[in-house]
């Protein structure tokens, strides 16, 4: 049996889950006594009870076919781009700011991503604009993160 | 009891068109701030400060206290239609509120958080009527040793809000708990996780955490998924109408029993200083799988999985208006920026307020039943419209709440780091949600561990392990075991109906 057999979401959440726990853990010994306590009450029985988790989902994916390992391959499809889609909306507001980046890719995820109408794209950019700035930066009076790009370049 | 105080306060409400103006006004503010996720009361609060700064101590404060009291009327809204909870206590909603979506009830969800939220309201505000003069000393006999075993007892809830898979409940529990530890650690100042990230130094945080694990991976779902959040096939909308609506609120009524001790445990909880209205919904959505016996239809949109949640959630206002008013010391944080805004507007919480302001305190509290009143009227009329926003494609809603999902964690702290946080817990609720890694647990987790963690430091400083012989402890370690013994006989006759 290859280790491509064991490999499947369930058994890396798991593994994830595992990983966290026991880093956690490890790290929490290097903390005074009192600063520690608490970190290790619960990291310690989260790690075996991880470990556990583990080894249930190995036990498990030995019974799963490759259709439950691999899932729909179109569902696989429209996840990746949606995770693609997150990363774009959390890169463009983190370099840009709300203000420029939000409606942007507000009408790009529309229109590129989701083929919607060019006019639906326009309309829900110009409202999340209007909403980001004219509620929060002119009514609310907050300013809004302004992008570290856009903050570099006004420095 | 001074009833004739009550009831001139009551006249003082209603009988001021400029009162009834600004409760007129703030209601709809304060629904707002609750419907849009991230936004919440406390910003309400924060936000409203410069408009009643110079206003009369009285209207300023029922202005702040009927914005602040239907928050959570409003944070239903985004929690049963997108799976987004407008607030970290609207999260116990989504658990049943977004399969009844999903299932063409979003009417009647509606309905029945409708009917919860307003009777909750009421009913917070007459039991702190009945109890402000009764349960002062109980309040202040509410030491750490209690605290500690009161947030223990929360987190035994777990075990109840863990589905199918306890052991996936108890991980994603301690999991919360681990999180809550980063920080600098209260005792002795020590960096705990915290990269020398100055963000992390007073805790992950919460609003930042719920928007990861709950909206981020609703949307990513939705997103893979490519329809709407209601697969409703060829039914009408038209069917989500006033009928819907009306079922959600009659079904606040058939479960009266369950509608007035969710009532009851929120307005409780409430009152107790730092546990606050997040552990409130939990504990009642808790109670309500727990009292059930069909434990099983919870998290696959049960109604009294809204109803329990929304009850709670309103009743603890009125609970918490009692420690933040008598004793100085905020129910939950929303209170303790009302707590602030109170003594701006020369409104000075403390004992002293018992014996020359009660007029003040009798017109708060029927301030906030009126409030909620109002905002199930105001609800009511537009709650239809509310349900055809179910219909709206997902591709067109997407951007638009990972836009505000990314805003309201920004705002929660003003911290651009919590944008990574965000999306970090994004991706991991996003897996969590896909094979089934109970998410609720999490979020009671990171709330209680801060109260578990100073409650036991404090606890043994003062008594050292004897702190769990007290009178309050024994109490609380009873109903600690009488949950457990529930859920162990629970899972006894489950296994034993299979067999059979």
């Amino acid at each position: 049996m290859t280790p491509r057999t064991f490999l499947n979401g369930r058994l890396l959440t798991a593994v994830v889950m595992l990983a966290i726990f026991v880093a956690m853990s490890i790290m929490a010994l290097g903390f005074p006594a009192k600063a520690r306590l608490m970190p290790l009450l619960f990291g310690i029985p989260g790690s075996v009870l991880a470990l556990a988790r583990v080894i249930v989902e190995l036990r498990a994916s030995e019974h799963m076919s490759d259709v439950e390992k691999k899932g729909n391959e179109r569902a696989q499809q429209g996840e990746q781009q949606m995770f693609v889609w997150l990363i774009l909306f959390f890169i463009g507001i983190l370099l840009f700011g709300f203000i420029y980046a939000a409606p942007v890719l507000v009408f790009a995820f529309l229109c590129v991503g989701k083929k919607e109408l060019l006019v639906t794209g326009l309309i829900s950019a110009i409202c999340t604009w209007v909403m980001l700035y004219g509620l929060f930066e002119i009514a609310f009076a907050i300013p809004l993160f302004q992008g570290l790009i856009v903050e570099w370049l006004l420095a | 009891m001074d009833l004739g105080g009550i009831f001139a306060a009551l006249l003082d409400v209603v009988g001021s068109p400029y009162h009834m103006l600004l409760l007129l006004i703030a209601v709809p503010f304060g629904m707002l701030f609750g419907a849009v996720p991230g936004l919440g009361g406390k910003l309400g609060i924060v936000l409203a400060i410069p408009f009643v700064f110079g206003m009369d101590p009285l209207a300023g404060a029922i202005f702040l206290i009927s914005m602040h009291s239907v928050v959570h009327t409003g944070g239903a809204i985004p929690s049963i239609l997108f799976g987004v909870p407008g607030t970290g206590p609207d999260a116990a909603t989504v658990v049943d509120g977004l399969p009844m979506t999903r299932k063409g009830e979003a009417g009647r969800a509606i309905g029945a958080a409708l009917g919860a939220s307003g009777v909750g309201g009421v009913i917070g505000g007459l039991f702190l009527l009945a109890v402000l003069p009764l349960l002062r000393p109980v309040v202040l006999a509410f030491g750490p040793a209690e605290f500690f075993l009161l947030a223990l007892f929360g987190i035994t809830f777990i075990a109840m809000l863990s589905g199918d898979s306890l052991s996936k409940g108890l991980l994603v529990g301690m999991f919360g708990l681990m999180l809550a530890t980063v920080n600098l650690d209260p005792q002795t100042g020590t960096q705990r996780y915290t990269f020398d990230q100055l963000f992390l130094w007073d805790g992950i945080d919460i609003i930042t955490a719920v928007l990861g694990i709950f909206a981020i991976p609703e949307m990513l779902a939705l997103g893979a998924a490519g329809g709407s959040i209601a697969a409703l096939g060829k039914r009408s909308a038209t069917s989500y109408g006033f009928g819907g609506v009306l079922q959600g609120i009659g079904d606040v009524f058939r479960h009266w029993g369950l509608t007035i001790r969710t009532s009851l445990i929120g307005a409780f909880i409430g009152m107790i200083p730092g546990l606050g209205g997040d552990a409130a919904s939990w504990l009642c959505y808790g109670h309500a799988v727990q009292s059930s016996k069909t434990p099983e239809r919870f998290g696959s949109g049960a109604v009294e999985g809204v109803i329990a949640p929304e009850t709670a959630n309103n009743s603890k206002e009125g609970g918490s208006l009692l420690p933040t008013l008598f004793f100085g010391v905020p129910g939950s944080s929303g209170m303790a920026i009302l707590l602030g805004a109170f003594v701006m507007l020369g409104i000075q919480p403390g004992p002293e307020l018992a014996l020359t302001g009660m007029d003040v305190v009798w017109a708060l509290i029927w301030a906030l039943m009126i409030a909620n009143v109002l905002a199930v009227v105001m609800f009511f009329v537009l709650a239809p419209s509310f349900s055809y926003l179910s219909y709206v494609r997902g591709s067109v809603l997407i951007p638009f709440v990972l836009t505000l999902t990314y805003l309201g964690s920004y705002l929660s702290h003003r911290a651009w780091e919590n944008l990574v946080l965000l999306t970090a817990l994004g991706v991991l609720g996003y897996f969590m949600k896909k094979y089934d890694w109970p998410r609720p647990p999490f979020v009671i987790g990171l709330i209680l561990g801060p109260i578990v963690e100073d409650s036991f430091h404090k606890a043994m400083a003062l008594w050292g392990p004897a702190f769990l012989l007290r009178r309050g402890s024994l109490f609380m370690l009873a109903l600690i075991a009488a949950s457990i013994g529930a859920y162990v006989w629970q899972l006894r006759n489950k296994s034993r109906g299979s067999l059979a």
